[in-house]
């Protein structure tokens, strides 16, 4: 896991195992600082969310992608995250396997509009 | 809140999964002695010309009822069309709903819809937990779900601070009760507790 990160001390933390979800998680780098804020706001919260929340959601968004992921690495082809795993392991909450579905079907979709896009401009 | 975005999502993918399911293997199943009986390419038009050809053969297709594979692909072809005609609804609907929003409404509707985790961020995150390289797919659903996640936390913990009586913003004392409840509900994946059942 010897990345050439920026931010050395995120993966201390991550090896470090984490502190738990309540106390925080240390001395790593707030990661989604600014997008959890709008993000919260969009849900229904105050246009200003405190801080606290939003580090408790950060913490609460990290570990769940944690999970998913050694989730996935466990199942299908080991050690490496695919797709399909995602969506297995997502198949029993409605709403976050219509999301999924909605995502890859439009991106599908985007990536098929933009070739016959540069191929239209290719031509001329 | 309510969420004009989360207009019934579990239909549209049943009836997507449906639609998905065409089969074209109608034409071996179908027990019709029909043998210069033109298959009808559109769809729709399947009932007319059925009756119209029913002079040919004694099948039961004298409109009263069709062989069971015309029906099976008539019904696929009107799932579709419903479908499409509820997307069209859906749409409409939306439109309406958002041009009657107030000035505060449209901004947090736009907020609603415009964040986003940042890719960059969330495949790194994602690759120093796997240790190899992971798929754009894979960040773009990994992304999309966390947004689902956070959302559904932060309904819950306005669901639980108007229960206590409080005003937004959230305190971190009801984002925990959130996560107690959404846990006790397993919508919170914990992997850490294994409760060994027999042994």
């Amino acid at each position: 896991m010897a990345e050439e990160e920026e931010d050395p001390g995120f993966d201390e933390d991550l090896d470090d195992g984490g502190n738990g979800v309540d106390s925080g998680q240390g001395k790593r780098k707030r990661l989604f600082s600014k997008e959890l804020r709008c993000m919260m706001y969009g849900f229904g919260d105050d246009q200003n969310p405190y801080t606290e929340s939003v580090d408790i959601l950060e913490d609460l968004v990290i570990e769940f992608i944690t999970e998913m992921t050694h989730k996935a690495m466990s199942i299908g082809r080991q050690g490496r995250v695919q797709v399909e795993d995602i969506v297995f392991l997502i198949r029993k909450d409605p709403r976050k396997f219509a999301r999924v579905k909605d995502l890859l079907t439009m991106n599908e979709e985007l990536k098929k509009a933009r070739k016959a896009f540069d191929e239209a401009n290719y031509g001329s | 809140m309510a969420d004009p975005d989360r207009v019934k999502p579990e239909d549209r993918v049943e009836q997507k999964g449906l639609g998905s399911g065409d089969a074209p293997g109608s034409g071996g199943v179908s027990n019709e002695p029909a043998a210069g009986h033109s298959r009808p390419k559109e769809e729709g038009k399947a009932r007319s010309e059925d009756a119209a050809a029913a002079g040919e053969e004694d099948e039961e297709g004298s409109s009263l009822h069709p062989s069971p594979a015309k029906k099976l692909k008539m019904e696929q072809d009107k799932k579709k069309e419903k479908r499409q005609k509820v997307d069209e609804d859906e749409i409409q609907k939306m439109q309406v709903l958002v041009s009657s929003f107030s000035e505060e409404q449209l901004n947090r509707y736009e907020m609603y819809r415009r964040s986003a985790f940042p890719k960059a961020a969330i495949k790194r995150l994602v690759q120093s937990i796997t240790g190899s390289s992971v798929s754009q797919n894979v960040v773009i659903a990994m992304s999309g779900i966390s947004k689902v996640f956070a959302g559904e936390i932060v309904e819950e913990a306005l669901d639980v601070c108007e229960k206590w009586g409080d005003t937004p913003p959230l305190q971190p004392k009801h984002m925990r009760e959130a996560v107690r409840r959404l846990k006790s509900r397993e919508q919170i994946p914990n992997t850490k507790h294994k409760h060994i059942l027999f042994h």
